[in-house]
Formats: C-alpha cells, sequence, structure tokens
C-alpha cells in the first residue's frame, strides 16, 4: 500500500464574511479538554509561528487570529495544490470560571496549546472531615 | 513486495492542456494576495494533502503536518519518487483527570507516495520541518534539465 489510511486530510473549512482581508480565512481544527485545574485548548496552525498569532481575551470571549509566517516565493510555479493558504480564525465563548490574568499560550510544531485556568473558587477542593 | 499505487496527479492528460492552462493564469491573477492556489478536482482525500511548485532546478513540494515531531516523519527518495510517512500522536486523550469537550485533530499514522515528473539528484534533496510544515527542496537530476547546446560553425 502506497498511501494509508488511519488520517483524512479533510478540506480546511473557510469562514465566509468575517473578515476584511484579503485571501480565504480558515477555522482551525482544535482538540478542547478539561482538567481539574482548567481548559487546555490545541489549535492546529499549520504555517504559524509565535509571531504571526494573536489570541485575545475579552469579556469572555476568546480569539484567535493567525497568519502563515511564511508564503511561497511568487517566483514558485505551482504545478498542483491540495490545500489553500490564508488567514486562521476562531472564537470561543469562555466560561466566567476562568482567571484570564493566568492565561497562557505557546505554540509549537504549528499547533497553538492554550491554558485557560480555573479560578480559584471554581476549583474542585477537598473538604477535610473532622472527627467528631 | 507490497504493491505501490502512486500518485501523479501531476502527470497525465488532463494537465498541461490549454484549459488547464487557462485555469491557471486565472488563479495566479486570482491569487496574486496571499498566495493562494485552488485546490485540484483531483484530490483524493489522502493525507496529508501537498502543494507542488516547481523552480528552475527543483520542485517545492510542501505538507502540512502540524503537531507531528521531525522523529515521527520519514522521508526517502527512489528515482523520481518520494515517499512521506509518519504518524500524529496525541498524548493527552487517555490521561487520567482529563476530559475531552471538543475533538476534531486527528491522530494516526500515514504513507504517501509521489512520482514527480523527473528524476531527482537524491543526495541534494532538503527537507525542513517549520511550523507544522515540511517543505522538501527536491532538485532535478542534471540529466533531466535542460542544457544549452552551443551550434558550432562548420
Amino acid at each position: 500500500m502506497a498511501e494509508t489510511n488511519a488520517l483524512q486530510a479533510r478540506e480546511k473549512q473557510e469562514l465566509q464574511g468575517e473578515t476584511t482581508r484579503p485571501g480565504p480565512v480558515f477555522r482551525p481544527e482544535v482538540d478542547i479538554l478539561e482538567r481539574e485545574d482548567g481548559y487546555v485548548i490545541y489549535a492546529d496552525l499549520p504555517g504559524v509561528d509565535d509571531k504571526s498569532i494573536d489570541v485575545r481575551l475579552d469579556q469572555g470571549a476568546l480569539t484567535l487570529d493567525a497568519q502563515l509566517a511564511t508564503l511561497p516565493e511568487t517566483s514558485w510555479n505551482p504545478l498542483h495544490a491540495e490545500y489553500r493558504l490564508g488567514s486562521y480564525h476562531r472564537e470561543f465563548r469562555i466560561s466566567e470560571g476562568i482567571d484570564a490574568s493566568g492565561v497562557s499560550a505557546r505554540m509549537h510544531n504549528g499547533v497553538l496549546e492554550l491554558h485557560l485556568p480555573k479560578s480559584a473558587q471554581h476549583r474542585p477542593r477537598a473538604i477535610p472531615v473532622q472527627a467528631g | 513486495m507490497a504493491q505501490f499505487s502512486l500518485y501523479r496527479p501531476w502527470a497525465g492528460a488532463s494537465w498541461g492542456g490549454p484549459l488547464d492552462q487557462l485555469r491557471q493564469e486565472m488563479d495566479a491573477v486570482l491569487n496574486r494576495f496571499g498566495g493562494e492556489t485552488t485546490p485540484s478536482s483531483s484530490w483524493r482525500g489522502v493525507f496529508p494533502a501537498v502543494n507542488l511548485y516547481e523552480v528552475a532546478d527543483a520542485y517545492v513540494l510542501m505538507a502540512e503536518l502540524p503537531g507531528i515531531d521531525n522523529e515521527d516523519i520519514q522521508v526517502s527518495l527512489e528515482r523520481s519518487t518520494v515517499t512521506i510517512e509518519g504518524e500524529r500522536k496525541i498524548d493527552y486523550a487517555n490521561q487520567e483527570g482529563v476530559s475531552l469537550h471538543r475533538r476534531e485533530r486527528q491522530v494516526g499514522s500515514f504513507r504517501r507516495a509521489f512520482e514527480l515528473p523527473a528524476l531527482i539528484d537524491a543526495d541534494k534533496v532538503e527537507a525542513v520541518h517549520q511550523n507544522g510544515v515540511l517543505m522538501l527542496r527536491l532538485p532535478k537530476s542534471p540529466q533531466d534539465q535542460p542544457r544549452q547546446i552551443s551550434v558550432q560553425a562548420s
């Protein structure tokens, strides 16, 4: 078998009418997981580096905007194209239980990893039980 | 011996005809902003999606492989056939105390082979994986490059 299998290449989901920027804007694929102490969002942003991404948290709305760090050179003659190039945009509603001052983000291998810690009163607490 | 079915979207009759040429020219006009190109209709959805460019003495193959470490990507070349294989691993899914609210990113292994339109100079292939994008620079073998033949006066 020359070609497999477990992974499906999916066409990027293009967003319509939400930008004034030229060129297409895509909706990145994300995983969102919850841990005891907070939430983590992973977003696939191939071609984006830490300088070409903007993450904003404003009144419960988390917005991420990203551009490609480098573009193919204009002198390259395209022979074949299976994926399109453009910028990325996605928004999330964040619950009140997030400690906005503790949000942190990093880019690695074209993946954004965003940590959203729960504020202290929203973390589960173990209640010590005293003998009576 | 496994049977290879090679993917050659850039070879064959549909490529390079006048209509394709017109389409390419229109694309070039439409895509001046942002370097966009239009996905080819011949793509069969096999991971990873690739874009292929030609420069004077080489081909440039790009593939989006976000979240995959270098050691999980293998690139091999045999004559004019380049193979990209690897695995995307996501380790948090099965961790204890973690609940997944949304799961859109895929995991698994992949393998894809491409036959390029010309022989490749294997010793000079460069592979760079940066920001989740793999870029292969595949120099054409000298014997496949056009040569200037000087005409001598008799």
